[in-house]
């Protein structure tokens, strides 16, 4: 059996990051040109003059990024894209005027023609939401020199859909609650956070589930508050759910090591012997192992092992590194090998 | 002859667009004529197409929770008056209430004026305050600042500060009508 309780202690004099709990962060902002029709509603020629126009200002602006039309893009590249969100499936369905522009770092990006016209986009890591802010509102700054926005004084920027109007701001945080969920605590805290006006979504955003126990959570209203305000909102809740999932963690080893000890077994042993794994499987087992790495509790293993993990055992990163283009049953073959391979040396400590 | 959409350019050429059962020609820019001709306003097969397509890919998806259902409360307070009216549309894309309603998704920047009403009642719902205090576009700033100008005006002679709203009105006078957004 695992001494979890003194494997922990030991662990948790340096837990001292939320980064183990809050994943990474993102702030987007939705824009769009004046007398334009919104690109649901909007011709494919439509479309591909306003994709002219933001790529020009974006070329103008940040000589450096990369910028590609959709139906340019393979389907393995597309992936690869959503994977790092740097583009959403909707927007990858866009085949007529849809594109992306992305700094080479990844830290900031542009969707042209998905929901709105701009879907402007700063990522950071942890709860370090100011940051994605700060990236996003300097490229949103430095594009409207070049871009007339639909923007009036009193509901701010306009968008497709009333629930993006005003200042277009979703500022979210990845959240990665599997010690609640062992608890059984975790609607309790969803509930509560759709109380406090908050969106609780699962990774892939809108209408996905939380698979491997991530949440995505942002803020519901974007009209009222401006952007510091609702960025910093967002923080402090998302900070006060970290320290929950922190407590259900200490809870977890105290009360319930027997769950905990079952949980990152099994899921090791699945991952060290499995011979075909879907992404959402992968991702179940995967959360188990971070929230191990996290507690200190799997040898020779980081959280961030555990992150890059789930970003290359994912569908168009596992074919890029193999250099095929597999069939959904092939890949989760390939998925398991490549699993199987990096975590046959892992044991549970204790 | 200024274009009838935008007021702005001169107008080049006709578009017709359909409101409710009524045929309207409408005088107006290049800009507005690409932007707001419609299907209905002589467009290709290929651009029919197109539209159309657009039409189901948005028709197809609950575009947010809430909305649909926050849409259609409003809509049944306000639609009745507009229904016995004729169904009302966007002048600019020429979108229809009923077409917006199942999409959950506006046709252009110009509905949030064309659909005031009921759209005033749904994003008071959504989030729960009607007025942006967030950033301002660069080219925008003059406007808001009239803006600004103009709801601290009202509040003064509501509450009956005169000699505040003579300042605010001096103000107002200083800065000019007419905002570039």
């Amino acid at each position: 059996m695992l001494n979890l309780e003194s494997s922990y202690s030991l662990r948790r004099a340096r837990l001292v990051s939320a980064d183990d709990i809050a994943m990474t962060c993102r702030v987007r902002l939705a824009r769009n040109l004046e007398r334009e029709r919104f690109p649901d509603w909007a011709t494919g020629k439509d479309r591909e003059r306003v994709l002219e126009t933001v790529c020009g200002a974006v070329m103008r602006e940040a000589g450096e990024f990369r910028v590609s039309a959709v139906a340019a893009l393979d389907e393995q590249a597309r992936d690869v894209l959503c994977e790092m969100h740097l583009a959403s499936q909707d927007l990858m369905a866009r085949e007529v005027g849809g594109g992306v522009a992305y700094a080479p770092d990844g830290s900031v990006c542009v969707m042209v023609n998905e929901e709105d016209h701009l879907r402007i986009q700063g990522f950071a890591k942890g709860l370090e939401l100011e940051a994605a802010w700060r990236a996003a509102d300097a490229l949103d700054t430095a594009l409207e020199r070049h871009l007339p926005y639909a923007w009036t004084p009193r509901y701010g920027y306009l968008t497709a859909c009333p629930s993006n109007v005003g200042t277009g701001l979703r500022a979210g945080a990845m959240l990665h609650l599997l010690g609640l969920r062992l608890l059984g605590e975790i609607e309790a805290v969803v509930r509560g956070l759709e109380r406090m006006r908050l969106l609780v979504r699962g990774v892939a955003g809108e209408g996905s589930e939380a698979a491997g126990q991530i949440y995505q959570v942002s803020n519901m209203d974007t009209l009222g508050r401006d952007e510091a305000e609702t960025v910093g909102r967002v923080k402090r809740i998302c900070t006060e759910v970290v320290r929950q999932e922190y407590q259900a963690r200490v809870r977890l080893v105290r009360e319930s090591p027997l769950v905990l000890a079952d949980c990152l077994a099994r899921s090791l042993s699945v991952l060290q012997s499995a011979r075909l794994m879907s992404t959402a499987e992968a991702l179940e087992f995967l959360s188990a192992l971070r929230l191990g790495a996290a507690l200190g509790l799997v040898t020779r293993l980081k959280v961030a092992d555990v992150d890059r993990l789930i970003l290359l055992m994912q569908p168009g990163h596992l074919q890029k590194s193999l250099g095929l283009a597999l069939t959904p049953e092939e890949r989760d073959e390939m998925r398991a090998v490549f699993l199987r391979r990096r975590v046959a040396s892992l044991r549970l400590k204790g | 002859m200024k274009c009838e959409l935008c007021q702005k350019a001169e107008a080049e050429t006709a578009i017709h667009r359909k409101v409710g059962a009524e045929e309207q020609e409408l005088y107006v820019c290049k800009a507005c004529a690409s932007a707001g001709a419609g299907p209905e306003a002589g467009a290709t097969p290929e651009v029919e197409q197109q539209a159309a397509e657009g039409c189901q890919a948005v028709g197809g998806v609950a575009a947010f929770p809430l909305m649909g259902m926050i849409l259609d409360a409003a809509f049944e307070i306000v639609g009745r008056a507009a229904v016995a009216a004729g169904e009302a549309s966007c002048p600019v894309c020429g979108i229809t209430r009923a077409e917006y309603r199942k999409a959950s998704r506006l046709g252009c920047p110009a509905c949030y004026e064309a659909f005031s009403e009921e759209l005033e009642a749904a994003i008071l719902d959504l989030h729960r305050s009607l007025q942006h205090n967030g950033k301002t576009p660069e080219r925008c700033q003059r406007s808001r600042q009239l803006a600004q100008l103009e709801r601290a005006l009202a509040e003064a002679v509501q509450a009956q500060r005169y000699e505040e709203a003579i300042a605010l009105r001096d103000q107002l006078r200083r800065l000019g009508g007419g905002g570039a957004c």
